[in-house]
């Protein structure tokens, strides 16, 4: 059994990350990061090792998954739903590509805001696309329940 | 610091140091009580939290094993995360967003608003909103809640003014920034919001309410609180009596200890007081500790819980500013005429990048979902939060085919969702899409249930002894010096979030222990008659010739 993933199996996994999440605005980089989580996860275990190998295996029969287009490659990953490779890369596809400041850069998420004083003097309240609503409003004459503002 | 011997017999031991251990811990504290808390989790000061979700969910979370079973999508998509909540000193009131709304009257009263409803095992609660609204005043004052109290409403955040301007369009007529407690304006030795957007991450500030840095310290600046962090209780002991003695617990080096206590009260959360109560069982107990009615452990309730996110044209930045303040209470009244009982309140939501791809559409992947990932600058998002029917087979049970870190069974959640359940989050979906429509969405996203934050039930307030765990005071019916202090005593889970019920029934419960333990009316382990010294170490009070019934049955 290897212990390591192959060239070939991290080269896959990186197209399959970016099938699964496809970002064109994104570099390699940002799925790599996937990649070295999940040959992270291999390194020195045979069982997911062997799970890493067989699925990129199976998303290269008949056709190897490298040579299709991004149509074909979307319908192999239907087709491969379910099993643990697709659920494995997945899964850790979804918390690390999205757990990276480059990718929040790219989608206009701040990240960490109190070492800058948070918002309160920068633009948590510059939305002007719409008018400014009431910070409370009850119309209802009658009270209803408990939760009116007091 | 102050600790005291393990053998003390005066001490009154509180399990869980969150909304309702606490603030127990502190209102005990200030009467004069010895008290020690044990919690499971490790002492973090605000300092060290970290504004990054994955990280900070990995300090903070309560990550022990669990299991699931029922036909809740949660069982598929986090089948060992039911609940997110915390292990840490101030348990759940670290990572809460500070919405507060008191439950309504007809809330309290299940049983005659809600019953004939099949598969529901309503109760009426055994006090009305008449007996909680002293308590909820002073709770409101302890959180300092925005727009009570004469502090202000927290201004609009971003993330509000789509959510609110929606409100509008669509004619809700009662809305607002919410009864929030986070301070608009500095308060109580503690600072204004500075609007971070991290609140599940804990308040590095310390603007929002936790017992972690208001009640805990407090309490400790008395002198009477032994406060014990990573101390995981895996036992409440009884004697041949069936009265408490103390708790077993594992302690941060691995060793088994004993406390002994006068008095018990559990509030480790709706999964983790039934688990410990089960765990509890002995020859004398064999169902599990004060569990005659066979409720313990059922009833679990986890509030309606669904989302709606929409992206716009123009950018939200929702991410900016406080994450819940904003409320609409038009939906919130029991109005059946909408094809289920009770109600729901929609609450602003946002969550970052990291987050929306882990809980907008979990196991969701392919050129949608990278879509909407791409759109999450242009989203606004809110969240619904309505009750869920009490169904006795919904029930947290031990699971004995596995194992947590100390050798203990590990709680499996079980969860079926009721009809009137499925048909109030259709409901709310529909009228999330509706708001965000009216102001212009491009597209909206219906976001599932995720891994519960309100966790409700499993150890239920009844006026009969058969129909429930504790009475009206949080008391066990079976085992008069074992007490409940968490949402676990909650008969039904009403709409409203419970971090603030749970504060005022913790008020209300010290004080009733604090009464009954002067006067020797609760029986303690090895004084088969209360002999008259005060806990607290003062002056002698008390009358041990009145050792008398359980005066919520008087």
């Amino acid at each position: 059994m290897p212990e390591q993933l192959s060239d070939h199996a991290r080269e896959t996994t990186l197209r399959v990350a970016r099938a699964m999440y496809p970002h064109d605005a994104l570099p390699d980089e940002a799925y790599e990061k996937v990649v070295r989580a999940i040959a992270a996860e291999a390194h020195g275990n045979d069982a997911v090792t062997e799970t890493i190998e067989q699925g990129v295996a199976e998303l290269d029969s008949p056709t190897p998954f490298a040579r299709l287009d991004a149509s074909a490659r979307l319908q192999a990953l239907r087709q491969a739903e379910g099993s643990p490779y697709f659920a494995l890369v997945q899964a850790t596809a979804v918390v690390e590509l999205y757990d990276n400041p480059l990718v929040w850069k790219a989608f206009g998420y701040e990240g960490p805001s109190v070492h800058r004083g948070g918002y309160v003097d920068r633009g948590f309240d510059d939305l002007d696309w719409l008018p400014d609503p009431p910070i409370a409003l009850d119309e209802d004459a009658a009270p209803r329940g408990s939760g009116a503002p007091r | 610091m102050t600790r005291y011997r393990y053998d003390d017999e005066d001490v009154i031991a509180i399990v869980g140091s969150g909304a309702g251990g606490g603030t127990l811990a502190n209102e005990l504290a200030q009467k004069g009580h010895k008290v020690v808390v044990l919690e499971a989790g490790r002492h973090h000061a605000p300092e060290e939290f970290v504004n990054d979700e994955w990280r900070s969910f990995k300090q903070l979370a309560w990550l022990d094993k669990r299991t699931t079973s029922g036909s809740f999508r949660v069982a598929k998509d986090f089948p060992n995360l039911p609940a997110w909540i915390c292990k840490t000193v101030g348990g759940t009131t670290v990572h809460w967003a500070g919405c507060c709304p008191r439950f309504m009257e007809h809330e309290f009263k299940a049983s005659t608003y809600y019953d004939g409803i099949e598969g529901v095992n309503a109760l009426d609660w055994p006090i009305t909103l008449a007996d909680l609204e002293p308590y909820y005043d002073r709770a409101e004052q302890k959180l300092g809640l925005a727009g009570t109290n004469g502090i202000p409403q927290l201004p609009a955040n971003n993330n509000y003014k789509v959510f609110a301007n929606g409100a509008q369009r669509v004619g809700y007529r009662r809305f607002h920034t919410g009864h929030y407690a986070s301070n608009p304006v500095p308060r109580d030795g503690r600072p204004a919001t500075i609007q971070d957007g991290f609140a599940f991450q804990g308040a590095k500030n310390r603007s929002r309410w936790s017992t972690l840095y208001t009640e805990i310290p407090r309490a400790l600046a008395t002198g009477k609180l032994d406060l014990r962090p990573e101390a995981h209780v895996i036992r409440v002991e009884t004697d041949e009596q069936g009265l408490a003695t103390g708790v077993t617990y594992i302690d941060g080096d691995g060793l088994e200890q004993f406390q002994r206590a006068r008095v018990v009260a559990v509030a480790g959360n709706a999964i983790e007081t039934p688990r410990l109560l089960l765990n509890s069982a002995t020859s004398r107990f064999p169902d599990g500790l004060a569990n005659s009615s066979g409720q313990l452990g059922c009833n679990y309730m986890r509030h309606l819980t669904a989302s709606v996110y929409a992206t716009f044209e123009r950018p939200v930045r929702m991410y900016r500013g406080e994450t819940m303040a904003g409320h609409i209470e038009d939906e919130a009244p029991n109005d059946p005429s909408r094809g289920f009982v009770g109600g729901y309140y929609l609450q602003l939501l946002s969550l970052g990048v990291p987050f929306m791809a882990a809980f907008v559409d979990p196991g969701g992947w392919g050129p949608d979902f990278a879509s909407v990932m791409e759109g999450y600058e242009n989203m606004a998002g809110l969240w619904l939060v309505g009750e869920d029917m009490p169904q006795a087979t919904n029930r947290v049970t031990l699971n004995h085919d596995e194992l947590d870190q100390f050798g203990q069974p590990v709680p499996n959640v079980h969860f079926d969702e009721h009809p009137n359940d499925l048909a109030m989050r259709e409901h709310a979906w529909t009228a999330g899409e509706a708001l965000y429509e009216s102001v212009g969405a491009v597209g909206t996203i219906r976001t599932p249930p995720y891994p519960a934050t309100h966790n409700i039930g499993t150890a239920r307030m009844s006026e009969r002894p058969e129909n429930g765990v504790v009475n009206r005071f949080g008391q066990a019916h079976d085992v008069p010096n074992l007490f409940v202090s968490d949402a676990s005593q909650f008969t039904t889970g009403a709409a409203a979030n419970p971090t603030l019920t749970i504060v005022a029934l913790a008020i209300r419960q010290a004080e009733y222990m604090s009464e009954q333990l002067r006067s020797g009316t609760i029986p303690t382990a090895g004084h088969a008659v209360w002999d008259g010294r005060d806990p607290g170490g003062a002056a002698p009070g008390g009358d041990a010739s009145e050792l008398a019934e359980q005066p919520a049955n008087r």
